[in-house]
C-alpha cells in the first residue's frame, strides 16, 4: 500500500506531465468507446430497419438494390412489377398479407411511396414494432392525401392539413413538379429510426391519379391534361408497381415461396430474404467500421506510448528519488514496483476520464446524432464487450510499465545509494 | 556476540577495468562508538559506503556487520539486512521533497519490520516514534510533520533525515558529509543532536567527511587513507 502512495505522490509532484499523459490516454479511450458505441448502435440500427417481413419482391436485379431501393429508398428500380404479378403472387396460399410499394417520385429531397393501408398494418421495424400515428390518420379514400415520416414533418415544418406539392422524379431539384395535384397532409408518424422517417406516403391511387395524364414520360398538354378534381372520379387502378413486402403465414414456406417467385414464368421477379440481404449489404460496409476500429485501436496505442515516453524521460531526473528510496530499504523490485504502478495509476485514471468524456459526450450529441443520422446512442453502463477493451488497454498499460520498471530496476541496481550529479 | 558492529578484513575492491580503488587490511567499528572517518572526494568514499550498505559486494576479504558476513547473504537478503539495521543521512536532498515530512521519516519502517516493530516498542507506534524524534532534534511544531519535505530549510531537512536514520533503532548510522551544506554554527549544533540521539538509541555513528575540523568532536578520528593502501597521493 505504501507503494502506491509514493507512487500516487510522485506523480502528483509531476502533476503536469502526467495530467496531459491522463488526458491524451483519456482522449483516445473516448474516441475507442465511441466509435465502438456508434458501431454497434448503426449495426444495430441498421438490422432494425424492417422485420416481421419474409420476402421483398421486386423485379429481376440484384438482391442489394432491391433492399436498398425498396427499404433503404436509396437508388432506383430498374424495372416495375405489373400488377397482375402482384395480385398473382399476393393470392398465393401461403401469403398471409402483402404490400405494394411503388416509388418514382419525391419532395424536396424525400421519397414519396405509394402503397396500400395494409402497409400501416402489417409493416414493422426493430423487434416488431409497427408504425403508429402519432397525428391524424392515414390516408383513406381521398387519392390526395399524404402521410409524413417524423423526421419529413420535423425538418420541412409541416402540420396537419397543410397542401404540398409533390415533384416527378427522385432528384432533390426537381423541374417538374406534380403541382396541378397537391396533397394534404392528413397524417404523421411516430418516429422510428428507420428509412420510414425520410418518407411521404400516399395510396397508390394517389400515385396513379398524379401520371394519369402522362405519356412517354411526359406531362400532358392542352386537352390531353386530367385535373385533380376529374382524377378523383377516375378508376385510378395502378397498372405497375415497384415492389412487393410479403408477410408469410409460415416461415417455413419462405424458400418455396422465394423459389416460386424466381421461376415465375410471367415477368422476371426477385424475391429476397430481408435478414440476408441486410447481413449481405452489412458486410459491403463493414470493411470501413472495421478500418474505423483499428485507427482507433492505434490513437490508444498512441496515447500509451505517450505515457511510456514521459516515463521513461522521467527516469533520468529521478536517479535521486529512487537512491533515496534504496537507502530507506526499497530493494530493486520495489523500484520496479512503483514504475509499474505508476503506469497502471496513469492508464486507470485515463481510462476513467475518458469514460467521463464518453458519457458527457453521449449526452451533449445525443439529440443531434439522432436528429441528424437517425441513431440512437444510449447512455447506458459499458457492455461487457467494453469492459474488455478497457481492460485490455489497462493490461498493454501494465506491459508497458515493464519497460521503465526494467530500467529503473537497471539503474538502482547499478546507482545503489548514492547519485553522482 | 563480539563488541564489533563492523569489521573489515583483507578488503580489497576495484571497479571492472580500474585499478585497485580500496585495500584495507583491517578496520573495526565498535558498538556504540562514534568515528570521524575523513575522506577527501574520490579517496574510494562513496564506494566503502556502498560496500558497507552491501550494494557493492567486495573483490576479496571479509565485511562483517553485526557478525554478519555481508558477502554470505543474497543481494535482497543483504538490502534488508542494510534497511533493518543502518540508517543513512546523505549530503543533502536526502528527502523524497513530494512526500511530507511525517512520511519520509517513517520510510525505512514500511521496508523493515524490525525497525517498524523496534519503534513500535518504544513509542508505542510509529506516528509517535516519528513525532518523538523530529521533537528531539528541535522540530517540534505539530503542524510541520504534515507539510511537504522540500518546504524545510536545509537545516531542518537535515534534522528530519537524521530523524529518519534513527527510526526503529538501527544498530548503525552512516553520515555521509551530512553537515556540508550546513553553516558552522548549524553544524556544531547538528552533530550535537546527532551524537545525542544516537547515544540514546545505542547507536554506532560513522561519519565520513573531509571537514577535519570536525574531528575533536568524535571518540576516535580515522583517515581513510591511513586504512586504504591502494591510496596514492595523486589521487587526494
Amino acid at each position: 500500500m505504501h507503494l502506491l502512495r509514493i507512487a500516487l505522490a510522485s506523480l502528483a509532484n509531476r502533476r503536469f506531465t502526467a495530467l496531459l499523459t491522463v488526458f491524451a490516454i483519456a482522449l483516445s479511450v473516448c474516441l475507442l468507446l465511441a466509435v465502438e458505441r456508434v458501431r454497434t448502435e448503426a449495426r444495430a440500427s441498421f438490422a432494425n430497419t424492417i422485420s416481421g417481413t419474409d420476402l421483398i419482391v421486386g423485379a429481376r436485379s440484384g438482391s442489394v438494390n432491391l433492399l436498398l431501393y425498396s427499404v433503404f429508398r436509396i437508388g432506383n428500380a430498374t424495372n416495375n412489377i405489373r400488377w397482375d404479378s402482384f395480385e398473382h403472387v399476393a393470392e398465393h396460399r401461403q401469403v398471409k398479407w402483402a404490400i405494394p410499394i411503388s416509388l418514382g417520385d419525391s419532395h424536396r429531397g424525400y421519397r414519396v411511396m405509394g402503397t396500400s393501408p395494409a402497409y400501416f398494418e402489417h409493416y414493422r421495424y426493430a423487434r416488431s414494432q409497427p408504425l403508429n400515428i402519432e397525428q391524424g390518420r392515414a390516408f383513406a379514400d381521398d387519392p390526395f392525401e399524404v402521410v409524413l415520416g417524423a423526421e419529413v414533418a420535423q425538418a420541412l415544418h409541416y402540420q396537419l392539413g397543410e397542401k404540398l406539392v409533390l415533384a416527378h422524379g427522385v432528384a432533390t431539384i426537381s423541374l417538374v413538379k406534380h403541382d396541378d395535384k397537391p396533397f394534404t397532409v392528413v397524417g404523421i408518424l411516430e418516429r422510428t429510426g428507420t428509412p420510414v422517417d425520410r418518407t411521404l406516403h400516399i395510396s397508390l391511387a394517389g400515385m396513379e391519379a398524379l401520371h394519369v395524364d402522362w405519356q412517354n414520360g411526359m406531362p400532358a398538354r392542352g386537352a390531353g391534361v386530367v385535373s385533380a378534381e376529374q382524377a378523383r372520379t377516375m378508376h385510378l387502378q395502378p397498372k405497375a408497381i415497384t415492389a412487393v413486402l410479403l408477410g408469410l403465414n409460415s416461415k417455413i414456406a419462405t424458400f418455396s415461396l422465394q423459389r416460386e417467385i424466381n421461376d415465375f414464368r410471367g415477368e422476371p421477379l426477385l424475391a429476397i430474404l430481408p435478414g440476408v440481404a441486410l447481413q449481405e449489404l452489412w458486410s459491403l460496409m463493414s470493411t470501413a467500421e472495421q478500418a474505423l476500429f483499428v485507427v482507433s485501436l492505434f490513437v490508444v496505442l498512441t496515447g500509451l506510448i505517450g505515457m511510456l515516453t514521459a516515463i521513461l524521460t522521467s527516469l533520468n531526473e529521478r536517479r535521486r528519488e529512487m537512491a533515496i528510496l534504496r537507502s530507506v530499504g526499497a530493494r530493486p523490485w520495489h523500484i520496479a514496483c512503483l514504475l509499474i504502478l505508476e503506469a497502471f495509476a496513469l492508464a486507470l485514471a485515463g481510462v476513467l476520464l475518458g469514460l467521463v468524456l464518453l458519457y458527457l459526450g453521449i449526452a451533449g450529441a445525443q439529440g443531434h446524432v439522432q436528429a441528424n443520422y437517425g441513431l440512437y446512442l444510449p447512455l447506458a453502463m459499458p457492455t461487457r464487450y467494453e469492459w474488455t477493451l478497457l481492460g485490455a488497454i489497462l493490461a498493454a498499460a501494465l506491459l508497458m510499465g515493464c519497460v521503465p520498471a526494467w530500467r529503473a530496476y537497471r539503474q538502482s541496481l547499478a546507482d545503489g545509494l548514492s547519485i553522482r550529479l | 556476540m563480539s563488541q564489533a558492529l563492523i569489521e573489515l578484513a583483507n578488503l580489497g575492491f576495484a571497479w571492472p577495468g580500474q585499478a585497485q580503488l580500496l585495500d584495507i587490511p583491517s578496520f573495526t567499528l565498535q558498538r556504540g562508538e562514534s568515528l570521524f572517518l575523513k575522506g577527501p572526494s574520490g579517496s574510494g568514499k562513496t564506494t566503502l559506503l556502498g560496500l558497507l550498505g552491501g550494494v557493492q559486494t567486495p573483490n576479496r576479504g571479509s565485511i562483517r556487520l553485526l557478525d554478519q558476513e555481508l558477502s554470505a547473504l543474497s543481494a535482497s537478503a543483504r538490502d534488508r539486512f542494510r534497511v533493518d539495521h543502518t540508517g543513512y543521512i546523505f549530503q543533502q536532498f536526502n528527502l523524497l521533497p513530494f512526500l511530507s515530512v511525517r512520511d519520509n521519516v517513517e520510510l525505512p519502517c514500511h521496508f523493515s519490520k524490525s525497525r517498524a516493530q523496534r519503534a513500535i516498542q518504544r513509542h508505542g507506534s510509529i506516528d509517535q516514534a516519528a513525532a518523538s524524534l523530529l521533537a528531539h532534534l528541535g522540530l517540534n511544531e505539530p503542524t510541520l510533520l504534515e507539510r511537504r519535505a522540500d518546504e524545510l530549510s536545509i537545516g531542518q531537512q537535515q534534522r528530519v533525515a537524521a530523524a529518519r536514520a534513527l527510526i526503529g533503532q538501527p544498530e548503525l548510522v552512516i553520515a555521509d558529509e551530512p553537515t556540508s551544506a550546513l553553516d558552522f554554527d548549524a553544524r556544531e549544533a547538528f552533530l550535537q543532536l546527532l551524537f545525542a540521539e544516537c547515544r540514546e538509541a545505542g547507536a554506532s555513528l560513522l561519519f565520513v567527511s573531509h571537514d577535519q575540523s570536525l574531528a575533536p568532536l568524535f571518540d576516535r578520528s580515522l583517515s581513510l587513507a591511513e586504512l586504504n593502501r591502494a591510496a596514492r597521493p595523486q589521487e587526494i
